[in-house]
C-alpha cells in the first residue's frame, strides 16, 4: 500500500496582526506551520500506516521555497519525501500537472490524501483537479478515512449530518482541518532530518518540476489582481430570558446552523 | 521642631503594639488562608476604639491625633496588613469624610455605630472603566422627587462583604456627588469578589447598583462636590496606605533580622556576611525615612488645609519602601522566605498590593510634578 | 559570528510551540490554583523526546545540545513557569548529574527512561542547614559490603514529592569534607528506608513538589554510586551550572510574555482619556524591559553555545541565573504595575506570574551566592582567594 500526502505551508496565525483600517496584514513574526487541513491529512495517513501498513510519502501541495514541511512530515512519521523544486508563481491547475507526473514516476499510488482548504487563501481545488487528472474517485472534506488496502472509506460533512462514501482504490480524499488531533513529531528524527545523520536523512529527495513537465505546461492560469478584506463578520445575537428558554433557543441556533 | 513622642502617644503606641501581637499576629497566617477578617477581632477593635480612632468622643470615638492613628496602623500593619487597611478604609475613606462634609444629622446617624464597629464603612468609588481616572465616572444619580436613583457598577470596594455603609460616588445633574448608601438600600448587590495576590482577608468586592432608591437626605456635602470629598478621603487614605506599609516593612526587618540571627551557613550566622548586612541595612535606613515622612504627613493632615501634594508623595515612597524592604528580607530568609509557612511570603505579596490600591504609584508621581510644575506656571494634565 | 539559530533548533522551536499551545497552555492555571504538578504533561514531553532534549541519542535522548534545552526552557518558561520547573529539575540538574558522570551501566538504565518520562528525576543536594553552603551537608553514607546505608534527609527538594529517582549527595568521610568526603549516589525512591517526609506550602511555584525526604538506613548497592567515592561533590557542582543556565532560559521566556501582556494592555487601556502606550512611564517600563529581554536572550543563547563547543562557562551560567531571575522579577514587577487592579487579582495570570517568578532569585543556588562565585572568579585571575 502506498499512501501520498500532499503538503503546504502556511503562515503562523498567531504571528501575524491583521490590520484593517491600514488595508494590512502585519507580520510580527514570520514563522510557517504545516497548513492545518495537511497536517490532519497526513494523520490520517500515518494512522492507516499504523492500522494495516503503508509507504507513506509526503509531496508539496505547490512550490516551497523550503523543505521545513516534507522535513516536518519525515519525523512525524511518512517514510519518504520529495521537494519538488518549481517556480513560485505555479498555481494549482499547473502544479495538478506536475503532481500528476510525480505520481507516474512514483510508479503510481493507492491513496492519495491532502487537506481540504488552506487556511490562508481557502483554496481547496488542488485535491479534485489532481483525482479528475488522475481519473480517481475522490471524496472532498473526510472527517475520517479508513481502508482495508482494496476500498476506501471516508466520512464526509454533508445537509448538517455524516455521511460514508466508499471507493475502489486508486482514491483522492481530502481531509478537513480539525477532523483528527494530529501526533507530534519525534524530536529526535526531527533533529536527524536536519542534521542530516541516521538512515531518515536519505529519506528526503528532490525533484525539479521542469523535469516531470514540459516549462508551458507551468504557466498560471490565475492572475493575481490586488487584495481585499472579507466582509466584516456581524455580531451575534443576544439570548435573554430564563435559563430554560436561553438554553431551547441556543440549542435551536446551533441546529439552524448544522 | 520636635521629633518626640508625646506621653500620651508614647502610651498609645504600648497600647496598640500589645492588641497587635496579643491579638493578630497570632492568627496572621490562618487569616490569609481563609481570607476573611474575623468579626471578633474586629469587635475587640471597636472595644478598644480603634474604628472610631480619629472621631470625636462625641461620636464616641478615641480622637486620636494623626500622629496616633498612623501608628495604630503601623502596629495592626506589622501583624497583619489586611487588618490595618481594612480600619484604613473603615476610618479615613468612610468616617472622616463624614466628620468633614456631614450634616449633624448624618454624623449623627452614622459615625456612632461606625466606632462601635456596628456598622462597616467602604469607599464606592473606582468603576470597570475608570480606574484611576475619577472623571470618567460612569454611575448616574438621578433626582426622583425626595429620593436618588443610583445606577452602576462599582469595582475593588474594599471591606465591600462586610460593609454597612457605602460611601458611593456617582454623576448627577450638577456633577460628581457623594452618597450614604446603607448595603441594605432596595438596588444594591454586593457582587464578585476579586481574589487577589495580597491583603487577602481584607474583602475586594464588585458592588452593583440597580435603580438603587435613598434618600436626597442622604447625600453628603453639597451639590457636585463629590470630587473634592473624593480627593479629601483618598489624600486621608494615601496616608493611611503608607503607615500600613511602615509597618509591614518595620516587622519584616525585624523577622528577618532574626532570622539572620539564627540561619548559619558557611560556619557563621548569615547575619556576619556584609550581603546580608547591606541588605538589612538598607532596609532599615528606608524604613526610618519612611516612618517620619509618615509621621510628619500626619501631623501635616491635622493641621487643616490642603495636605495632597505630600500625601501623594508619601503614597509613592511608602508603597516604593514596602515593596522594596520586602523584596530583599524575603531574600534574606532564602527558600523559607518563598514558603507560606512563614510571615515573609504573605508581607511580600501585601505590600505589592500597596503600590496600586489607592491610586498607583505612578498617578501619585505625576501629581507631586504637577504640584512642583505649578509653581514654575506650568499646567500639567493626567 | 553568527546569531542565527540553526534549521534543527528553528524547527525545534516550532514543535515546542506547537506543543506547549495545546498541552502546557490549558493546564497552566490550574496547576497553580489546585498545586498539581504536571504529570501527564511530563510523560508526553518525554514520548516525544523532549525530556532528553540535550542528551544523546543512544541513552533515549535527542542530541539537540544545550541550546535545544534552553529552547525548551524558554518556551515552557514563556507559558507556564511550574512546568518549566518540573522539566528543569528533571532534566536539568536531576538526570544532569547522571549524564554528566554516570558509567555506561548508570546512563542506561536510568537515563534512558529519564529522556523517556517514563521516569522522574529529582536533585538531593539541600538540608536545612545546608542551603547556600552545600558542602556543610550531613547525610550520612557508610560502606557495608556491596551497599552503602544512607541516614538523614533533604529538605526544599524540586519534584521530590513524586520522582522515581533521586541523585543524592551523602558525606562518606567526614574528615575531608567536599574534598574528598562527599559522594554522590543514585536512589530509586521506591526503595526501602526512602519516605517524603512532607510536602512545602509556596507562594508560587505551586505547581510544583517540593519535598522533604528523610532516610532511614537507605540501602544504596555500591553500583549506584555516581561518579567516583568522595568526588560527588564536583558532580553536583557541574550540574548546577548546567541548570543556572536553563533557569535563565526560563526567565527570558517569561519576560517575554510579561512584555507581549504589557503591550496588549497598554494599547486597550485608556484612562485620561488615551491608551496607556501614550504615558510616558508606561512607555519607559516596555522601553527597560525589552531591553533587558534582549541582553537576557544574547547571554542565554551565548552561553548555551560554550557549552555546546565545550568551552568554558561556569562564569558565564552564573551571570545567567542572577541577571535572568532579576530581569524577570523586574519584568513582573512593571507588568503588574501596568495592569493596575486587573495585575493583583487571581483571575488573571499576571497575579501567578508574580508570585512564581520570585523563587528564581532564591534556588538553585541564591542570587548572592552567585556574586559571590562571580566575584571569586574575577579576583582569583588577579590571585585574590575568596572564602564565600
Amino acid at each position: 500500500m502506498k499512501i501520498i500526502v500532499l503538503l503546504g505551508r502556511v503562515l503562523d496565525p498567531r504571528g501575524i496582526m491583521v490590520n484593517r483600517r491600514r488595508g494590512r496584514v502585519f507580520v510580527n513574526r514570520e514563522e510557517y506551520i504545516l497548513q492545518p487541513a495537511d497536517r490532519c491529512a497526513l494523520e490520517a495517513a500515518l494512522r492507516v500506516k499504523d492500522a494495516i501498513g503503508a509507504e507513506v510519502v509526503a509531496l508539496p501541495r505547490g512550490p516551497l521555497p523550503d523543505d521545513d514541511v516534507l522535513r516536518l512530515a519525515l519525523a512525524t512519521g511518512a517514510d519518504r519525501a520529495i521537494h519538488i523544486v518549481g517556480q513560485a508563481a505555479c498555481d494549482d491547475a499547473a502544479w495538478t500537472k506536475v503532481l500528476a507526473a510525480a505520481v507516474e514516476r512514483l510508479g503510481g499510488a493507492d491513496l492519495i490524501l491532502t487537506g481540504a482548504t488552506t487556511l490562508d487563501t481557502g483554496q481547496g481545488q488542488l485535491g479534485p483537479r489532481l483525482a479528475e487528472a488522475l481519473g480517481w474517485p475522490q471524496a472532498v472534506g473526510a472527517w475520517a478515512v479508513e481502508t482495508d488496502g482494496s476500498r476506501v472509506r471516508a466520512i464526509v460533512r454533508r445537509d448538517g449530518t455524516f455521511v460514508a462514501l466508499e471507493a475502489d482504490l486508486p482514491a483522492m480524499v481530502t481531509v478537513a482541518a480539525g477532523a483528527l488531533k494530529p501526533r507530534y513529531p519525534d524530536g529526535a528524527r526531527l533533529i536527524n532530518i536536519y542534521k542530516g545523520v541516521g538512515e531518515i536523512a536519505s529519506a528526503l529527495e528532490v525533484w525539479q518540476a521542469s523535469d516531470l513537465v514540459g516549462g508551458e505546461a507551468l504557466k498560471p492560469l490565475l492572475e493575481r489582481r490586488g487584495q481585499d478584506f472579507p466582509p466584516e463578520r456581524e455580531l451575534g445575537t443576544r439570548i435573554t430570558g430564563t435559563t430554560e428558554e436561553i438554553a431551547r433557543a441556543a440549542a435551536n441556533a446551533l441546529r439552524e446552523r448544522l | 521642631m520636635e521629633f518626640a513622642l508625646n506621653e500620651e502617644q508614647r502610651m498609645f503606641r504600648n497600647m496598640f503594639r500589645d492588641f497587635a501581637a496579643k491579638e493578630v499576629a497570632p492568627r496572621a497566617e490562618e487569616m490569609d488562608h481563609q481570607e476573611a477578617l474575623p468579626a471578633d477581632i474586629l469587635r475587640k477593635a471597636a472595644e478598644q476604639g480603634f474604628l472610631g480612632a480619629t472621631l470625636p468622643e462625641k461620636y464616641f470615638g478615641a480622637e486620636l491625633d494623626g500622629v496616633s492613628y498612623a501608628m495604630l496602623l503601623e502596629a495592626l500593619a506589622g501583624a497583619c496588613a489586611s487588618v490595618a487597611v481594612g480600619v484604613a478604609t473603615h476610618v479615613s475613606l468612610a468616617a472622616m469624610p463624614i466628620l468633614e462634609y456631614g450634616t449633624e444629622a448624618q454624623k449623627e446617624e452614622w459615625l456612632s455605630p461606625m466606632a462601635a464597629g456596628e456598622v462597616i464603612g467602604a469607599f464606592a468609588l473606582t468603576e470597570p472603566d475608570a480606574g484611576s481616572d475619577g472623571q470618567a465616572l460612569t454611575t448616574r444619580a438621578t433626582p426622583d422627587g425626595e429620593a436618588v436613583v443610583l445606577d452602576g457598577v462599582k469595582t475593588w470596594v474594599g471591606n465591600g462583604q462586610i460593609a454597612g455603609l457605602f460611601l458611593t460616588f456617582a454623576r448627577g445633574p450638577e456633577g460628581i456627588e457623594a452618597y450614604l448608601v446603607p448595603a441594605d438600600a432596595p438596588g444594591l448587590t454586593v457582587g464578585y469578589r476579586e481574589p487577589t495576590l495580597g491583603l487577602r482577608s481584607l474583602s475586594f468586592n464588585t458592588i452593583y447598583l440597580e435603580g438603587c432608591r435613598v434618600p436626597q437626605a442622604n447625600r453628603l456635602g453639597g451639590a457636585g462636590e463629590g470630587w473634592a470629598i473624593a480627593q479629601r478621603a483618598l489624600d486621608r487614605f494615601a496616608i493611611a496606605l503608607a503607615a500600613t506599609g511602615l509597618g509591614v516593612a518595620a516587622d519584616a526587618v525585624e523577622v528577618a533580622s532574626r532570622f539572620a540571627t539564627e540561619r548559619v551557613q558557611f560556619g557563621v550566622p548569615i547575619a556576619r556576611k556584609q550581603a546580608i548586612q547591606e541588605y538589612v541595612a538598607g532596609a532599615y535606613i528606608e524604613v526610618e525615612a519612611l516612618r517620619y515622612l509618615v509621621y510628619r504627613t500626619a501631623w501635616l493632615a491635622d493641621q487643616g488645609g490642603d495636605f495632597s501634594t505630600e500625601a501623594s508623595a508619601l503614597k509613592v515612597f511608602g508603597a516604593r519602601v514596602a515593596r522594596s524592604v520586602t523584596n530583599r528580607m524575603l531574600q534574606v530568609m532564602g527558600g523559607y522566605g518563598f514558603m507560606e509557612d512563614y510571615p515573609m511570603a504573605r508581607k511580600y505579596r501585601d505590600a505589592r498590593m500597596l503600590g496600586i490600591i489607592g491610586g498607583p504609584t505612578e498617578l501619585h508621581a505625576v501629581r507631586v510634578a504637577q504640584r512642583i510644575f505649578a509653581g514654575h506656571d506650568l499646567e500639567i494634565t493626567l | 559570528m553568527d546569531f542565527t539559530f540553526s534549521p534543527e533548533h528553528r524547527a525545534l522551536r516550532r514543535l515546542i510551540r506547537e506543543f506547549v499551545e495545546s498541552e502546557v497552555v490549558p493546564l497552566a492555571a490550574e496547576l497553580d490554583r489546585e498545586h498539581k504538578v504536571p504529570y501527564e504533561t511530563m510523560r508526553k514531553l518525554g514520548e516525544i523526546g523532549l525530556l532528553g532534549v540535550c542528551f544523546p541519542q543512544e541513552y533515549g535522548g535527542m542530541g539537540a545540545g544545550e541550546t535545544g534545552y534552553c529552547i525548551l526552557m524558554e518556551e515552557l518558561g514563556r507559558v507556564c513557569a511550574n512546568t518549566a520547573v518540573n522539566v528543569g529539575a528533571h532534566i536539568g540538574i536531576g538526570a544532569m548529574a547522571i549524564y554528566l558522570d554516570g558509567n555506561e551501566e548508570q546512563k542506561r538504565k536510568y537515563l534512558t527512561p529519564l529522556s523517556r518520562g517514563q521516569k522522574i528525576a529529582a536533585f538531593g543536594l539541600t538540608e536545612s542547614n545546608a542551603g547556600s553552603d552545600a558542602a556543610a551537608i550531613r547525610t550520612r553514607a557508610v560502606r557495608e559490603g556491596d551497599s552503602w546505608i544512607l541516614d538523614g534527609g533533604k529538605v526544599f527538594i524540586t519534584n521530590g514529592g513524586y520522582a522515581d529517582i533521586v541523585t543524592v549527595l551523602a558525606v562518606t568521610d567526614p574528615v575531608l569534607g567536599p574534598r574528598g568526603g562527599i559522594t554522590a549516589f543514585i536512589v530509586e525512591t521506591q526503595w526501602d528506608g526512602f519516605k517524603v517526609a512532607r510536602e512545602e506550602d509556596k507562594m508560587g511555584i505551586r505547581g510544583s513538589s517540593t519535598a522533604e525526604l528523610v532516610f532511614e538506613e537507605l540501602r544504596v548497592p555500591h553500583e549506584n554510586v555516581l561518579g567516583k567515592v568522595g568526588e560527588g561533590f564536583v558532580t553536583f557542582m557541574k550540574s548546577l551550572d548546567m541548570g543556572r543556565l536553563t533557569l535563565g532560559a526560563a526567565c527570558l521566556g517569561g519576560a517575554q510574555t510579561m512584555l507581549e501582556a504589557c503591550v496588549r494592555w497598554a494599547k486597550t487601556r485608556r484612562q485620561f482619556g488615551e491608551e496607556l502606550a501614550h504615558k510616558q512611564s508606561v512607555q519607559w517600563m516596555i522601553a527597560n524591559m525589552a531591553t533587558e529581554i534582549e541582553a537576557l536572550r544574547s547571554l542565554v543563547y551565548r552561553v548555551a553555545w560554550l557549552v555546546d563547543t565545550g568551552q568554558p562557562f561556569t562564569q558565564l551560567a552564573a551571570m545567567c541565573k542572577l541577571y535572568g531571575s532579576e530581569v524577570l522579577s523586574r519584568a513582573v514587577d512593571m507588568t503588574i504595575q501596568i495592569h493596575g487592579g486587573l495585575g493583583l487579582t487571581r483571575d488573571f495570570p499576571v497575579e501567578q506570574a508574580f508570585r512564581d517568578a520570585r523563587i528564581n532569585e532564591i534556588f538553585e543556588g541564591t542570587n548572592e551566592v552567585q556574586r559571590i562565585v562571580i566575584a571569586s572568579n574575577i579576583f582569583q585571575e588577579y590571585g585574590v582567594r575568596i572564602r564565600p
